[in-house]
């Protein structure tokens, strides 16, 4: 389903441990600054902050599974529903702590995310698209129809009132810089290179000993007890929790658009797209009504001409990466390769 | 009893309309493979349209569903032409992606131009029924959209199998390259393929219009029953489209008359789902596009 990326690049060799110190220390600072934000600038400023953080972690974790395993999924505002009743639920219905939301949240995303697998991972391309989609409406629908969760009304999440702007700014922050750093880890170990390779060439990977469905499944797993979390921390910035609204499309439009934008397969193609979402978003509240045809047409536009995104633009153009994922190859590996292409490339 | 029999043959008349709502979204995903994200909210577009030339100029439905045929293909042609071809070769992602945008466009623009209201088109035919008996009663509301929806889906059949543009849908469905070196033009075969996608799309945006009523985003909820049928039935087969329009039809409507209306639309997803774990690919998909 995805393209073919031939040309990788990350690079083979990976930057020297120097300059990666460099770069661990200057997103240290960078995170530093970020989290004194509500210090010295203005509510508006650290509200719009809190936006970008969340749904950076929504388009970071729909990258993970549409940009890294090839599961292009328009199902993943089940997870956003998941975590937004379930603190409802659990602080409005049984007045317990927002805390223990998060626990729950992650635990039904994992049984639920498990248990939907067994269906929609026999299903493979446009399928699976469909697929997802179909659940994520099968679950508004019956969240419409469960009195359990009061219908269609909805709750109101009274215990978010109480929560100060910045508080709720370094959850956000919190929830943003851990899905980067989630998602850098994780392709920084085994997993991460099966993923790699499932996106360049998923027949090749799995004849390798890529294990597809292992795979993928984790993938599949992270990402949503992830979204669901980040669901959590929405709501609590959102304060009023609607099936509508929670299971709605809508939340996939935009995590799709973040990562189109940025670059799908980057990391750091989200980070770009959720500043640029959040922002153009924020300055289109000025125009209401024509805000989602503007939105569309820059989504139409950046496809037509790039493709690849911002990121993949920066990166076939001028090799920049900032989160390098590529390895150190073993001393004497460049020899041995040279040797073998040469002995391969001689005329007969 | 009675009402199990009029559930069923409700839903079979219900499941015409949608085959003629999922055929022109199997076509696309057939020739081209892609999945026109757009289908559902350019249906409703030409809703739309129907409903302002019937009040309007033209008077009468039938006219301005011909004239509305006519600017639903020139925009399918444009569409298809200036942007989705340009992008089709980049992979499956960005030409989906396009037509997402689109969706997204045609709902705003519609939603300007209109608010939010449920807008419906004028049907004489709304209160009369054909057949009334005590086991059935047969509107003749359904009947005429179950009777239009096969007649579109037995054209499109003729075309496809019969002319000669058929043969070079089918050609460039196939295999692009083998086509192109036959002396298909297989960019233009998919802008023609649009067009007529778009036309079914408008047939059942009319029915739908009249049958049911729409409002600037029922785009995305048509999508996904055309979505429903077209995945019941396999991409790319019109034969299974209808097939999937009445399973899931009728699913729909004894999911009403077991459990109540509330979760009708419920039961035809469970049913989708179903089907789908345990045939992956459809019940009659002859494709072997991924």
């Amino acid at each position: 389903m995805l393209q073919t990326r031939s040309s990788d690049h990350a690079p083979m060799i990976a930057p020297g441990h120097r300059v990666f110190g460099i770069k661990i220390g200057s997103a240290a600072v960078v995170v530093i600054v970020l989290a004194l934000l509500p210090l010295y600038a203005s509510e508006y400023a650290v509200s719009v902050g809190i936006l970008i953080f969340l749904y950076m972690s929504l388009g970071q974790m729909w990258n993970l599974l549409a940009g890294y395993s090839g599961l292009v999924s328009l199902g993943q505002q089940i997870f956003v529903g998941i975590g937004g009743y379930t603190l409802a639920m659990v602080t409005q219905a049984y007045q317990l702590s927002i805390a223990l939301s998060f626990f729950i949240a992650a635990g039904i995303s994992v049984v639920f995310a498990f248990i939907v697998s067994f269906p929609i991972f026999k299903m493979s391309g446009v399928y699976f698209t469909v697929g997802t989609w179909i659940v994520s409406e099968a679950m508004l629908v019956f969240f419409r129809n469960w009195e359990f969760v009061k219908y269609d009304a909805g709750y109101n999440i009274t215990v978010a009132y109480r929560i100060s702007m910045p508080a709720l700014y370094l959850g956000s922050l919190a929830v943003g810089v851990g899905s980067v750093v989630l998602v850098f880890l994780i392709l920084r170990s085994k997993l991460g290179l099966a993923l790699m390779a499932i996106r360049d060439n998923e027949g090749a990977a799995e004849t390798r000993g890529v294990r597809l469905y292992r795979t993928k499944l984790a993938c599949f797993l992270i990402s949503s007890v992830y979204t669901a979390i980040t669901g959590v921390v929405l709501y609590l910035n959102i304060t009023y929790v609607k099936p509508g609204a929670a299971f709605g499309i809508d939340w996939t439009v935009c995590m799709v658009f973040i990562a189109v934008i940025g670059g799908l397969g980057t990391i750091e193609g989200p980070i770009i797209g959720a500043v640029i979402y959040v922002i153009l978003r924020q300055y289109l509240y000025n125009f209401p009504g024509i805000s989602m045809i503007i939105l569309g047409v820059v989504a139409v536009a950046i496809i037509m001409l790039a493709p690849a995104g911002i990121m993949g633009v920066l990166r076939n153009k001028f090799g920049f990466t900032f989160f390098s994922v590529g390895r150190q190859l073993p001393a004497g590996f460049g020899s041995i390769r040279k040797k073998a292409a040469g002995r391969r490339g001689r005329p007969s | 009893m009675e009402l199990f029999v009029q559930s069923v043959i409700s839903g079979v008349l219900l499941g015409g309309l949608y085959a003629a709502i999922g055929v022109g979204l199997s076509l696309v995903f057939g020739i081209m493979g892609l999945t026109n994200i757009a289908h559902g909210s350019l249906m409703i577009l030409a809703s739309f349209f129907v409903m302002i030339l019937s009040q309007g100029i033209m008077g009468s439905v039938i006219p301005a569903l011909l004239a509305t045929l006519v600017i639903m293909a020139i925009i399918g042609a444009v569409m298809q032409g200036a942007l989705i071809n340009r992008v089709l070769d980049k992979g499956a992602e960005p030409a989906l992606l396009v037509t997402f945008g689109f969706a997204i466009i045609i709902q705003n623009v519609l939603q300007l131009i209109f608010g939010a209201d449920y807008k419906s088109i004028k049907n004489p035919l709304a209160s009369v029924n054909v057949i009334d008996t005590k086991w059935a009663i047969v509107s003749g509301e359904y009947l005429v959209n179950f009777l239009v929806s096969v007649a579109v889906l037995l054209a499109l059949h003729f075309l496809i199998r019969r002319t000669k543009l058929g043969r070079s849908i089918r050609a460039a469905a196939s295999n692009v390259i083998a086509a192109e070196l036959m002396g298909v033009n297989t960019k233009r075969t998919y802008i023609y393929a649009m067009c007529i996608a778009l036309i079914t799309g408008s047939v059942g945006g009319m029915l739908v219009g009249r049958t049911f009523g729409f409002y600037s985003y029922s785009g995305m909820s048509y999508l996904i029953i055309a979505f429903g049928v077209v995945v019941i039935g396999g991409m790319g087969s019109i034969l299974g489209t209808l097939l999937g329009g009445v399973i899931l039809g009728v699913s729909q409507l004894l999911g009403a008359y077991f459990f109540g209306p509330g979760v009708q639309v419920l039961v035809g997803y469970l049913t989708l789902l179903v089907i789908l774990t345990l045939r992956p690919r459809g019940l009659l998909s002859n494709m072997t596009r991924k």
